[in-house]
Parts: C-alpha cells; structure tokens; sequence
C-alpha cells in the first residue's frame, strides 16, 4: 500500500484507523530522519530508511504519546514495517484514543493539542499550592 | 560497626581482607602492583574471594545465593575496587549471571547457580566484535540452526576474562534480515564443547588493569545444544541492552573504590608532608583540593547508592537512571582522580615510593571504567534519544502521579526502609519519560520549606540548600522548554551541543538526587551528613558548570567543617561515604586496634 496514493481513496478509508497511524508513522519517520514523506513505501522495513534499533525504541514512546497507550517497547523490532506495525495496532492493542474519534482529522486535532500544551505547566498548581 | 545492615557484609570483608599497607596481607598494596607490574592475573585473590564465599552475593536469594540488594552489591564491590580493580573486575565479571537471572529458565539458573556456588566458576560477556565496537547490529558471529543446537562461527574480542572463565554468554546472529529480532544470546558452557571448535586470543595488552585477562575467543563450526539458548531466539539485543541496564550503573561501584584510595593515598601524603613549616593539607589550595574531592565522593555516593537502591524500586526506569549514573559518577571520578594527583605531586607518577604505587596503578586502572559496557558516549546518546520524552513526561505530571512518585522515593532513598526484592522482568527498553528522582526536585524544594519549622536545621545551611534547588529548578525548566521547541532527528549524528545538554541533564539529576539523600537520611546518617554544610557545597560545585554567573560563594567554615570531617574518616579507617562504613584497621595502631575490637566483642 503506497501511502501518497491515499488521497485518491474514498474518504471512509482513508479515515481507516490503520491508515491514520500509516500517515502519522510516515510523517514521523520522516520529519525525524529528514526524508520526503513520499519516498517512504510502508511495506519496506523501516531499517532500510536508516531507523536503528535505539530510534525504534523511541519511536514508540512517540507513538504512545500520540496514542495514549502503553505499547511494547519492542513493537518496531517484531514488526519492521509501517504497514505491519499500524495493523498490529489495529488488531492487538488497545488504541481507544484512535477509535474514539471518528476521522483522521479528529486524531490528529487531538494530537496536536497535546503536544501544543505548554511543557511544565502540567505540575506548577501542585507545587504552589503545596507551598 | 555501621548501623545500617546493609553495609555489614563490606565491613567483614574489610576485616578479613586487613590493612592494605600490610603488605603480608591478601590484596595488599604491595602485592597487587607487583602482580601489574609482571601483568599477571590475579589467580591467588580470584581465590581467596572464593574460599571467602563472597561470589555466593552474586548470586541471588531466590535461586539459593545470598544476593538481596544492589547497595550491599556497591559495598562490596567498592572494598575489593579500593584495593584493587583489576581484581576486582575480573571478580565482577561474575556479574553478567544477571542475563541469566533475568532471562533464564529455571534450569538454566540452578546451573549457573552451582557452577559459581560449587565450582568457583565465572563468566564473560561476549558482545563486541573486532570490526564493529558498539554496533552489535552489525556483528558477523552467526549460530547457525542445526538439528538439536546451533552451530557458532565467527570471533570476539576484546572480551574480559575471554580465556579464563567457563561459560562465555555470546551474542550471535540467528537470523540476518530480522533486524533488532536478528541477535540471539547464548549461555555457552566451554566445558561441553568440543574443544578443537573454539579458541582463545592471546592477551591483549593494556594500559590499566594490566593483570586482567583481557583476550579473545573465536568460534568454527562449534556446536552450542539447544539448551545453551538464553530466553528466545531474536532475543538477544533486547537482553543485551536490559543487561547492560544493571552492568552500566554497577560500573560506578568500580570508580568509587579507586577514588577513595586515590584520595586516602594523597590525604596522608598531604598530612605527613610539611613545607614551607606547614603540613601540605594545612596550604590552602592542596586543601581544597581534597575537599573538592570528597565533595565529588559525596555526589557521587548519592547518585551511586541512589541507583542501587533504585533498581528495587523503579527498574523501569533504568533507561534513564542506569546511563545517567554510568556517565556522571564514572566521569566524576576519574577526573576526580586527575584532580588530587597535583597534590601529590610527582610522587603520582611513580611505580613505588609512596604506599607502593598505588596511586598511579588506580589512576592507570580506573582510566577505563568510563568506557566500560557502553563509553560515555553511548550513554548520553542514549539520554539524548530520551530528553524529549522525558521533558513531556514531565509537563504531564499531576497530584495523584506526584504522590506516588513521592512514595517511591520515600523508599528509594530512605536508606534505612528495605527495598523491595529485584524484579528483573520489569525492566524495560525506555523509561516512557519517568524519572523520579528529577522529576520529584519539586518534591524536594517543598520538604526542604518545610524544614524550615525544623530547630535541628541550620536555617542558614536550610536557606542555601533552597536557594540552590530552586535554581537547578530553574534549569530545569528552561532546559525542558527548549526542548519541547526545538528539532529532532533520529541516528548517530546528535550535534555537540545535544550532548552538553546531555551532561547538563545528569548534573541536574545529581543535584535533585543529593537532595533526596539528605532530606529523607537527616537520621540516619550521623551528624556531619545531617548538619548539610557538605550538601550546601556540593550543590555550589555542581551549578558552577552551568552558572557560572550565580554567586556560589561558599562559607569557608563549611570548607573547613568537610576538611576535618574527612580528617575524622581517615583516622578512623572509614570509607569516604554519605555511608562511612569501617575500613580495615590501619595496622601501625595494631595494639590499640586489637584492644579495641576484643572490647567490641565482649560488648
């Protein structure tokens, strides 16, 4: 399945849960390994785009972040290609954040709320009310 | 003797072992610079720590060793390292059983058990390949499937205790397009191979450690039965990096043995030796020096111990924890090291005179620590890959995650509660962006406010301690908002500047983690750990790196209150700990020393 192809589909697949973590993995990857997203073929192991095993490690916590879903550590390792990993997801992990919403968008909207939250305002009220 | 228990098992070794100065004695001075300077393994002390029965603490309770916690594990680690390191290390191979420990079944685990136990048996790690170093990916030993086993081709080196040792865990490639799922570790026993399929390398020589059996072992055709296989098959990287979790902290251990015989060796030297119609202790700048030295002790203790104590409580969090200790209290060390030989002077370079050369032999040995399973490098790569996580982590932090995180580290660092057993299946690759000790610093700024209703503090020892805490906060933050801005790639091209980010980032961890020791250890610790002037100037020295623009000026009483307090430790033969456990007497006081602890005994 090539990803750029995507648009062309129907909209009720492209907002295929499966698809959704497809575009986000392949954003991912390459925005971290600076490549054109649309060099990156989902059925190719991601070690043939230069991700190590270390950088599979981390991405994980990436997508567990976007996910809120406590994902093996090793999820990249045992299954080496986008394609593989987004269905593995689909189909053995718990990824209510993703089913929840209903489109693509949704996920995304709610992606980059999250990340958009100003880092360590999280804890400040604790810490002054404590005081 | 120390009322912590913990710390009993270092004290009777101590014991046992006597005064290093005695050159009649097991590990003495004398006797391990003789064995570097004829480069010659030290089979006789290997030995003796046997017939002691200290390998039995390598071995864990509940596989029927006596192993139950990793700050007993320090201790012990530090009495053997403060004599020698090259024994100690090639004793400490034995640490490796971890990967057993870990990922073993139960069979596999009575037989390492007993190998160690009834045979005095050790082993050796197997990883890095001539061509390759750290990229175990990209390694070309290979086991090849066979009916009933595996069949092993290629070569290791260079592996400590490769020829002298009898099982070799060897990580090999089972599968060569499965990536990360490609490596399989082995728990190779030589005594079951045929012989004419393996081979040693000669020793290598080396700077430091020049006894160790530093070699090579080399595999044709050589079958390795099914039942050698450690955890699945693809599963040796995933093995490979949780071991090097426990090895990597455990390496500090080596450090601090080495530094405070660097710093006893030079201490007395100072004391003994008068110049210009003083001692060199009482010149200003040598004394410093020293102080400085053990303020870097003192860190180092509180990261060390903290770790160990921390594998119990938080082995999730290795990620982190284990390549911030692995980086800091290594590197601390060894330029600690660097540091008190000026006050030594030229006697730092010599192969004898002063207490036999101990000084340059540990100096020469320690050099390698910081490279040890995974150069200081690796471990703030590894901490660099984490930093974005970690700083989101940390913004998400609520009430109920800080309670708990402040109930771990009640038991983390309250040195006199029991840590729950070692759970090694907890272990994870990545920490998912915890760790408490950091991330609890706002935990520590509101108990240290709180003191402030405390008579027993000094409230102007308490204002600094805040004072300094807030501004690691500070840090802190700034540090963990720039991250959440700024860029990110993947690989091995990290920038410099990254890296400094890196070390800035253990810095801060230290300061959080002596923050920690002391409020939760004000009762435990005795009266000099209590009062905190140390705190207050371990703080100053830990900031000036990175605020250099702050006024950090520092009471020179305090100067003189670590001055003497070091002094007091020296005296009585106690290690240069936040945990002066008691040291070997020194045996020119011997009448007095054997009067004293026959009075002990009858008390």
């Amino acid at each position: 399945m090539q990803l750029q192809n995507s648009s062309s589909k129907p909209s009720d697949m492209v907002t295929s849960p499966v698809e959704a973590i497809q575009t986000w993995l392949v954003d991912k990857i390459a925005q971290n390994l600076s490549l054109d997203p649309k060099s990156i073929n989902v059925s190719e192991p991601l070690t043939r785009y230069g991700l190590d095993s270390i950088d599979a490690v981390t991405l994980v916590g990436d997508l567990e972040d976007w996910l809120s879903a406590e994902l093996p550590d090793t999820l990249f390792w045992d299954h080496s290609t986008i394609e593989k990993a987004a269905e593995y997801l689909v189909n053995e992990c718990d990824i209510s954040a993703l089913n929840v919403g209903s489109s693509a968008e949704k996920v995304e909207a709610n992606a980059s709320t999250k990340t958009e939250e100003p880092a360590k305002k999280g804890w400040g009220g604790f810490f002054k009310g404590g005081r | 003797m120390q009322q912590l228990k913990q710390y009993w098992v270092a004290e009777a070794l101590e014991r046992d072992l006597g005064d290093p100065c005695n050159p009649d004695n097991m590990m003495s001075w004398k006797q391990v610079v003789d064995l570097d300077e004829r480069e010659a393994f030290p089979h006789e002390i290997i030995e003796w720590l046997y017939n002691w029965k200290l390998s039995h603490y390598y071995v864990p309770e509940w596989v029927g060793g006596e192993f139950t916690s990793f700050e007993e594990f320090v201790s012990i680690v530090r009495v053997l390292c403060r004599r020698d390191q090259t024994a100690g290390i090639a004793f400490t191979t034995m640490f490796w059983s971890f990967l057993c420990w870990m990922a073993g079944t139960e069979e596999q685990k009575q037989k390492l058990a007993s190998f160690i136990k009834d045979q005095n048996g050790t082993m050796c790690l197997a990883y890095s390949e001539r061509a390759h170093g750290s990229d175990l990916i990209a390694g070309d030993v290979t086991a090849t499937k066979v009916p009933g086993g595996y069949l092993l081709n290629g070569e290791k080196w260079p592996i400590n205790r490769a020829t002298i040792s009898g099982v070799t865990f060897v990580i090999a490639k089972t599968d060569a397009s499965a990536g990360s799922r490609g490596l399989s570790l082995f728990m190779v026993e030589k005594a079951r191979l045929d012989a004419a399929t393996y081979y040693n390398l000669p020793k290598t020589l080396t700077h430091g450690i020049r006894g160790s059996d530093i070699s090579g072992i080399g595999f044709k055709d050589c079958f390795v039965p099914d039942d050698m296989l450690l955890g699945k098959e693809g599963a040796g990287l995933e093995l490979a990096l949780k071991g090097f979790q426990v090895t990597r902290p455990l390496c500090a251990a080596f450090s601090h043995g080495a530094a405070d015989t660097a710093l006893r060796t030079t201490l007395k030297f100072a004391m003994g030796r008068e110049l210009y119609g003083k001692t060199v202790f009482d010149i200003p700048q040598p004394k410093r020096t020293l102080v400085d030295a053990f303020l870097d002790l003192l860190i180092c203790d509180c990261e060390t111990i903290g770790v160990a104590r921390g594998f119990h409580v938080v082995p999730e969090q290795f990620s982190v924890w284990g390549a911030v200790v692995k980086y800091f209290s290594t590197v601390t060390l060894e330029k600690m090291i660097q540091d008190v030989s000026v006050v030594l002077g030229s006697r730092f370079y010599m192969r004898e005179e002063h207490d036999f050369g101990i000084f340059q032999k540990q100096m020469r040995d320690n050099a390698i620590i910081s490279m040890f399973d995974g150069s200081s490098i690796v471990n703030l790569h590894a901490l660099i890959l984490q930093m974005r996580s970690l700083a989101k982590h940390r913004a998400k932090r609520n009430d109920k995650m800080m309670e708990a995180l402040q109930s771990r580290l009640e038991v983390n660092f309250s040195l006199d509660k029991p840590v729950p057993r070692y759970a090694p299946e907890k272990m994870d690759l990545f920490s998912r962006g915890a760790d408490d000790s950091l991330q609890g610093l706002e935990i520590a700024i509101a108990q240290l406010h709180d003191l402030k209703d405390n008579s027993d503090v000094n409230p102007e020892v308490l204002d600094q301690i805040i004072t300094f805490a807030s501004s690691a906060l500070e840090e802190l933050n700034a540090q963990d908002e720039y991250l959440a801005t700024s860029a990110f790639e993947f690989g091995h091209d990290q920038s410099p500047e990254l890296f400094d980010l890196a070390k800035k980032y253990c810095a801060l961890h230290a300061i959080a983690t002596c923050l920690h020791m002391w409020i939760y250890n004000r009762k435990n610790l005795g009266e000099f750990f209590a009062k905190g002037e140390w705190l207050v100037l371990s703080l100053a020295r830990l900031l000036r790196s990175f605020r250099p623009w702050q006024n950090l000026t520092i009471s020179p009483v305090y100067v003189e209150n670590v001055a003497q307090e070091l002094v007091k430790l020296y005296n009585e033969d106690k290690m240069f700990s936040i945990v002066p456990f008691q040291l070997a007497k020194t045996e020119t006081q011997k009448d007095q020393t054997n009067a004293a602890s026959e009075l002990q005994l009858q008390a």
